[in-house]
């Protein structure tokens, strides 16, 4: 294992922290601008301290103590049981394990807040900053970690080949295990929080509120492509043991699937109104880096162009279906971009990935009892988290909130104080 | 309803395990794993749906 690449990128993964958050921030309102960078920071600040905490306990790693039983003749490994608050990790150096070990944390660690920031997109302007601790709490102590177990710290999932003579489900840049179980927190919060207000009409008739600083979402693409290399070739290192050159395949990979993401959005969007819409172009991006992640070092270039630009498409086609159909109010287009991208990310490399061992069949299979894991179990729990949470302090902001804007409500200061403020035509009088 | 739709979102997952354990061929437990699935979609659909009336405070 090449453990100084590891880190290096690593080292890389915050900058898709850096571009989330402003993507979140330019497709949310002005006069909740400075709220959605502060809820981002909050969110990576409680997620990185809960998870070192407690969610690296229950993470665990490959090797490491866990909690499991024997039920129908197959070994099920539920949960880690590594000491709580870190302990057992050594940071001086002294022996190889705890090297691999540390890298894992950290690597972990930065995942854990990826996942917290991604739910913030669809809860943009409305969502209160204590309630979006709490959640962040939630994600990064207990959420996360149960799936990063079993995805990557040698739980079930990672052995259904010798429980069950299938091949393990595979996720090698965390399409699963950061952008679904994001996308999935995301989809929650956007069902307890509720639409803003004045988005939908009294017969249901949505309003377009648009983003208010498309040049900050573009650039936080350029940044997530940064992150999203690190993550993808780490992840890729420390869980399925890829050497250099896998490396740089996957730095190729997630440039082509992004860019066909970002250019299948561009002529949809062209096609469809006649000219490009830069914040679903920069949708597409994401999905494609997302879609992309689930087969980083496993799947050709050609593979990875098409993957990104079916994630695009998709991506595209439903934001809108959200928003028309299904009246979730989701500002920067999460549960399309992290859940369902992700999902199709994991269920193509099934699809096309190049594997040394198992039929194509098996691999299917595999990729989808691991999503069937997020969608039939981690739905419900992060859900039933969020709704506790609710009930104990309100997701959405009172009335007097949506129309002052979260910055004044919340911060007692807009983002931008030399700014002529409009009549606002979204919220009614 | 939403209640409802949570048990079915479990009871899709635990088909899906309980086709792993119990079955062996593959075209056997693809059929289980996809009929799970399908439970976990028709879950997802109800809880989707029982969000979907828009509160009159949201307007």
């Amino acid at each position: 294992m090449n453990l100084e690449l590891s880190l290096f990128s690593i080292l890389l993964v915050p900058f898709a922290a850096a571009g989330l958050a402003l993507i979140h921030q330019g497709l949310g309102r002005s006069r909740s601008a400075a709220h959605a960078m502060l809820a981002s920071l909050c969110a990576l600040a409680v997620s990185a301290i809960v998870f070192v905490l407690l969610g690296s306990a229950w993470a665990g790693s490959v090797g490491a103590a866990t909690h499991s039983f024997t039920l129908g003749g197959a070994h099920w490994d539920w949960l880690g049981a590594s000491p709580f608050f870190a302990h057992g990790i050594s940071f001086d150096g002294s022996d190889a394990a705890g090297l691999g070990r540390s890298l894992v944390l950290c690597l972990e660690l930065f995942a854990a807040g990826l996942v917290a920031i991604i739910p913030l997109s669809a809860g943009a302007d409305r969502w209160r900053l204590g309630p979006i601790c709490l959640s962040s709490a939630l994600l990064g102590g207990l959420i996360f970690p149960i799936f990063a177990h079993w995805a990557w710290g040698g739980g079930w999932l990672a052995q259904l080949a010798s429980n069950f003579g299938i091949p393990n489900f595979t996720d090698a840049g965390g399409a699963g295990t950061v952008q679904v179980v994001g996308g999935l927190a995301a989809l929650s919060v956007a069902w307890i929080a509720g639409p803003r207000r004045g988005k939908y009409s009294d017969e249901g008739i949505p309003a377009a509120i648009p983003g208010h600083n498309i040049v900050l979402v573009l650039f936080g693409c350029l940044l997530a492509l940064v992150g999203w290399t690190g993550l993808d070739s780490a992840a890729s290192i420390l869980f399925y043991g890829a050497g250099p050159q896998q490396v740089v395949g996957v730095a190729i990979n997630a440039l082509l699937s992004a860019s066909a993401g970002c250019l299948v959005a561009v002529f949809v969007t062209r096609s469809r109104y006649h000219k490009p819409d830069a914040s679903l172009s920069a949708n597409g991006w994401i999905a494609g880096l997302v879609a992309g992640s689930a087969s980083c070092a496993m799947v050709s270039p050609l593979a990875a162009i098409g993957i990104g630009a079916i994630a695009g498409g998709l991506a595209t086609f439903t934001i809108e279906v959200f928003e028309l159909r299904l009246r979730v109010d989701d500002p920067g287009g999460a549960v399309s971009v992290h859940a369902l991208a992700g999902i199709w990310g994991l269920i193509a490399l099934g699809l096309f990935g190049h594997f040394s061992g198992g039929t194509r069949g098996g691999h299917i299979l595999a990729q989808v009892v691991g999503i069937s894991a997020l969608l039939g179990f981690m739905l419900p729990l992060v859900h039933a988290g969020n709704l506790l949470l609710n009930r104990w302090s309100t997701y959405r902001v009172d009335d007097d909130g949506h129309w002052h804007g979260m910055d004044v409500r919340e911060l007692g200061a807009g983002a931008y104080p030399e700014f002529v403020i409009h009549a606002d035509e979204f919220v009614p009088r | 309803m939403k209640l409802v739709a949570c048990v079915l979102l479990l009871s899709g997952f635990f088909l899906v395990l309980t086709a792993l354990v119990l079955l062996t061929s593959l075209a056997q437990r693809s059929a289980f794993v996809g009929a799970g699935f399908g439970v976990e979609i028709l879950g997802l659909s109800l809880l989707t749906q029982s969000y979907r009336s828009i509160r009159k405070e949201h307007r």
